[in-house]
């Protein structure tokens, strides 16, 4: 077993007796865990068992409602990231990059404020507790991400990159640097003023660094000639802006931290410090401002991962202090964007962006609608994101019509046959069991599912059969191409043309497609005596409606049916149906017998003249 | 991280033998003690089939729930078995609704439905001798060709399940065109009963994969390159202290959660050099936990 770079993480399930075993499954988003004896005898333990199943989360953050923002916001910046790619050429690239960085740490802020107003406003002391603590922990990923963004993506180098540093620390420290603030208001104003011009970039780093040198030794001297040495304050002021670290330290109340040590440092004894040289001070700044007292906690060791231009560590840092994937996916994905990681090959995913924002997006399945932002993270994984949102996306409980629509759209537009399949089967299912044949008729058929729709289609006629009308006519009416789709839908469309024909008195018309209807073999059997029946009208009519040749087919199909009936087993309400169903096929050989003779003489007399 | 959200009372009054989350993660089967007799294990099928549960039992019977209306009803039973049937697995919902069953009898059963409530029953005698433990599937995987089927013409599927025993050993079986199984392989590695076998689901790489477990207290991963051949080589995952009992994987196939006589479920992940590593212990112990019951139903048997 590869050793790991922390233990696994335990989770304690309350309640189970520890002599027995936990079975446990997997569910789409959830697992569940219960007490169980895996050891099978007849006869239970005489001990009562643990009536309880435990479900557990794995990803407890998506559930946030504040984080959903985050989450959301993030999505758009995400997207809208993999989408400009193509057009981030040249001189703009890291400019538009560099932006991209600043709108997921904007977000991250507002996040953290909205966070920050629910802790103060929280009723009870142990939820503020729990909103102060995630506020923190928002504010150290920020934290995080502004340095990468200053040293990975900005790049900025030696010069400017102080500055950044310096912008870096304001903006995380509450107070304002009140030893800068000392400094600035002390005896020589005007020296200071001269060096704080930089902003203006018309001086090359080497005018700089002359610049500085010559003030650095002025002071060097002053203190060698014990200007100072009837005030110790400003002695020891003289001694901080030459960056003495030990005079430094003493003011360690007023530094918050190592790294706002390190700045300050570098400020007095090495501004134009180059990047690569930033993880000399780094570890030394941080082992004398902890001073042996503490060890290291977990951000400064990424922090000093950062500094030492370890992207590797500073990602696999944070995947071990954090509690979700939402910060190391995206900040990896920018920082490929920014052709910084050089590909591991991974089992999953083939880098580690990949992989990354794999574990993100799944994450994001287990939520009722956040789900939806996985599927763009899964359009941009090119090796595994497809096979990993078919698999998700069959999940997704289609508790709405609409919900279900939704699926299906996403499905549909990445040519997902399977899945489009056979979610369509299941709510084609799911209508027949409700009843609602319409629905189920159309799951079926944009199901392309012939075996169900011939099923559907039986069930509109047996309907049609015990009420004598059709429900969802509309749908029935506008099939279209989709009525080949099965025999029996085939039939169901069409017999329903014909009582539209006949509804708008196009006799002849309802009269040939009766017919065909007999003829050619679609009908199921048990709906032959009612088109046979069906006839009957037409035969009445004043006018022929039948041609001779039409009836003597009729004739045919009456006496084939007639033969071939089915015995009827159950004596009652069968019987009567069967003499009901006697007469009127009497009748109709009636009609028929009549109706030859009326068409015969028609036809004659037509030849005749 | 990991952390427990909800805990649903089952009122079971007897030792629960298995819990079954259903496709969508909204509904829990439970069986147990409770009644006539032990329910081993109990599995959903696919939802496009409606709802419908099966669970096998010490007193040698499969049954099939179906949901009419709103109620489980009893929609077959299955008695070809001699001795208690240990397992259940639904195959792949591609080929259509059946069900393979494994028993202390050796024997396997495939129960396949063909329509109007008849089942058709296959038999595989002497699988594993003494008994079979454990039955599971292979994802569906369409052989040959890509291009989409006409509608309503079923692509050739190659039908397999795994199965381990008592006998020491997994087997894969494959459905031949004449609708017999046919023992495929034999897998050996364990020294004792093979109480789980679990065919991971596929992620579209050509790569199999198997993971067994057994009294022996190893957990074995099994992988066999499609492309070259029918060649499986394990893995050991773990040598556990205690008899291992149950292995499942995760709906992506990247996590195996392994539950042992160690009072412990791990969850274990493939690393970057293919090692595989624990990533999560989920233990007993005490501990607050709010309670609450969850929106889901559940259905007990």
């Amino acid at each position: 077993m590869e050793e790991l770079d922390g233990e696994p993480t335990v989770t304690l399930i309350p309640g189970v007796n520890s002599k027995k075993q936990m079975c446990f499954d997997w569910g789409p988003g959830e697992m569940l865990v219960c007490e169980t004896s895996f050891n099978k005898k007849e006869k239970s333990e005489t001990e009562p068992g643990c009536p309880f199943i435990y479900i557990i989360r794995k990803d407890i953050d998506v559930y946030s409602q504040i984080l959903r923002k985050l989450f959301n916001e993030s999505h758009g910046i995400f997207v809208g990231l993999q989408r400009i790619e193509e057009e981030l050429t040249g001189k703009s690239r890291k400019a538009q990059l560099v932006r991209v960085s600043k709108n997921y740490r904007s977000v991250i802020r507002a996040c953290m404020e909205e966070m920050h107003q629910v802790a103060i406003a929280a009723k009870d002391p142990a939820s503020g507790l729990q909103f102060s603590s995630q506020v923190s922990i928002l504010s150290a990923m920020e934290l995080i991400w502004n340095l990468c963004e200053i040293l990975f993506i900005e790049v900025a180098p030696a010069g400017p990159l102080l500055l950044h540093l310096l912008d870096w620390v304001r903006l995380h420290v509450c107070e304002v640097d009140s030893l800068l603030a000392d400094v600035l208001g002390s005896e020589n104003p005007s020296k200071h003023e001269s060096f704080w011009k930089l902003p203006g970039n018309t001086q090359t780093l080497t005018e700089l660094e002359l610049k500085w040198q010559h003030w650095h030794e002025e002071c060097e001297r002053h203190l060698q000639d014990s200007t100072f040495a009837a005030s110790p304050h400003l002695e020891s002021l003289c001694k901080i802006m030459l960056g003495d670290e030990a005079a430094l330290l003493e003011q360690k109340e007023l530094l918050n931290n190592w790294y706002h040590f390190l700045v300050t440092r570098l400020l007095y004894s090495h501004p134009t410090v180059k990047p690569i040289d930033l993880h000399l001070y780094a570890q030394s700044s941080l082992d004398l401002f902890l001073g042996g007292e503490s060890s290291p906690e977990p951000l400064d060791n990424i922090l000093l991962a950062a500094f030492e231009f370890d992207i590797h560590q500073v990602i696999k840092e944070c995947s071990i202090a954090l509690s979700n994937w939402w910060f190391v996916a995206h900040l990896t994905d920018l920082l490929d964007h920014c052709k910084l990681l050089q590909s591991h090959n991974l089992y999953f995913g083939s880098n580690m962006r990949e992989f990354l924002l794999l574990e993100y997006a799944s994450g994001l399945f287990a939520h009722h609608s956040l789900w939806q932002l996985g599927v763009d993270y899964f359009d941009y994984c090119p090796e595994l994101g497809r096979v990993s949102l078919e698999l998700h996306i069959e999940r997704i409980p289609l508790s709405t019509e609409q919900k279900a629509l939704k699926v299906l759209r996403i499905c549909e537009q990445r040519q997902m046959t399977e899945q489009v399949r056979s979610i369509c089967k299941i709510l084609a299912m799911k209508a027949v069991r409700n009843n609602r044949l319409g629905s189920a008729l159309s799951w079926s058929i944009r199901a392309k599912d012939a075996a169900f729709a011939t099923l559907v289609s039986d069930r509109f006629l047996k309907d049609y059969c015990e009420r004598g009308s059709f429900s969802d006519l509309d749908l029935i009416d506008n099939l279209g191409p989709a009525m080949m789709l099965s025999d029996r839908l085939t039939f169901l469309g069409k017999y329903r043309e014909f009582h539209r024909f006949y509804g708008e008195k196009r006799l002849t018309d309802a009269a040939s497609l009766l017919l065909s209807l007999m003829t050619s073999q679609i009908a199921p059997r048990s709906f032959w005596v009612i088109l046979l029946i069906d006839a009957l009208p037409l035969l009445e009519e004043k006018e022929v409606v039948f041609s001779a040749e039409q009836t003597y087919e009729l004739m045919r199909c009456l006496e084939d049916f007639a033969s071939r009936r089915p015995v009827w087993r159950e004596p009652g309400v069968q019987r009567l149906q069967e003499d009901v169903e006697n007469t009127k096929l009497e009748m109709l050989r009636l009609a028929l017998a009549r109706n030859l003779g009326r068409a015969i003489i028609k036809e004659g007399s037509l030849e005749g003249s | 991280m990991v952390s427990v959200i909800n805990t649903v009372d089952t009122s079971h009054e007897d030792m629960i033998h298995d819990a079954q989350m259903d496709y969508y993660g909204t509904r829990l089967a439970t069986c147990s003690s409770d009644r006539s007799g032990p329910v081993w294990q109990v599995a959903w099928a696919h939802p496009m089939y409606g709802n419908i549960l099966a669970s096998c039992s010490y007193d040698r019977k499969v049954i099939i729930w179906k949901e009419e209306n709103g109620t489980w009803e009893k929609t077959h039973e299955h008695t070809g078995h001699d001795s208690s049937v240990n397992s259940v697995c639904w195959a792949p919902h591609d080929y259509g609704l059946i069900l393979a069953c494994g028993s202390s009898d050796g024997a396997i059963s495939l129960l396949t439905y063909t329509g109007e409530g008849q089942w058709e029953v296959k038999k595989i005698n002497n699988a594993h001798t003494i008994g079979c433990n454990a039955v599971s599937w292979a994802p569906a995987v369409v052989p040959g060709s890509l291009i989409d089927q006409p509608s309503g013409q079923k692509p050739n599927y190659i039908k397999k399940f795994a199965s381990g025993g008592c006998d020491n050993l997994i087997k894969l079986w494959k459905e031949e065109e004449d609708g017999q199984w046919k023992e495929e392989q034999k897998l050996e590695a364990h020294s004792d009963w093979v109480r789980d076998v679990a065919w991971a689901p596929s992620i579209g790489l050509p790569t199999s994969t198997i993971a067994s477990c057994s009294q022996d207290g190893r957990v074995f991963i099994w992988t066999c390159d499609d492309t070259s051949g029918n060649t499986w080589s394990p893995k050991l995952l773990h040598k556990f202290s205690d008899v291992v009992w149950h292995v499942s994987w995760s709906i992506t196939a990247n996590i195996l959660a392994v539950s042992g006589g160690d009072n412990k479920v791990t969850l274990w992940k493939e690393s970057v050099d293919g090692q595989w590593v624990c990533i999560s212990d989920v233990n007993k112990g005490q501990g607050s936990v709010s309670a609450s019951v969850t929106e889901g139903q559940q259905n007990e048997q």
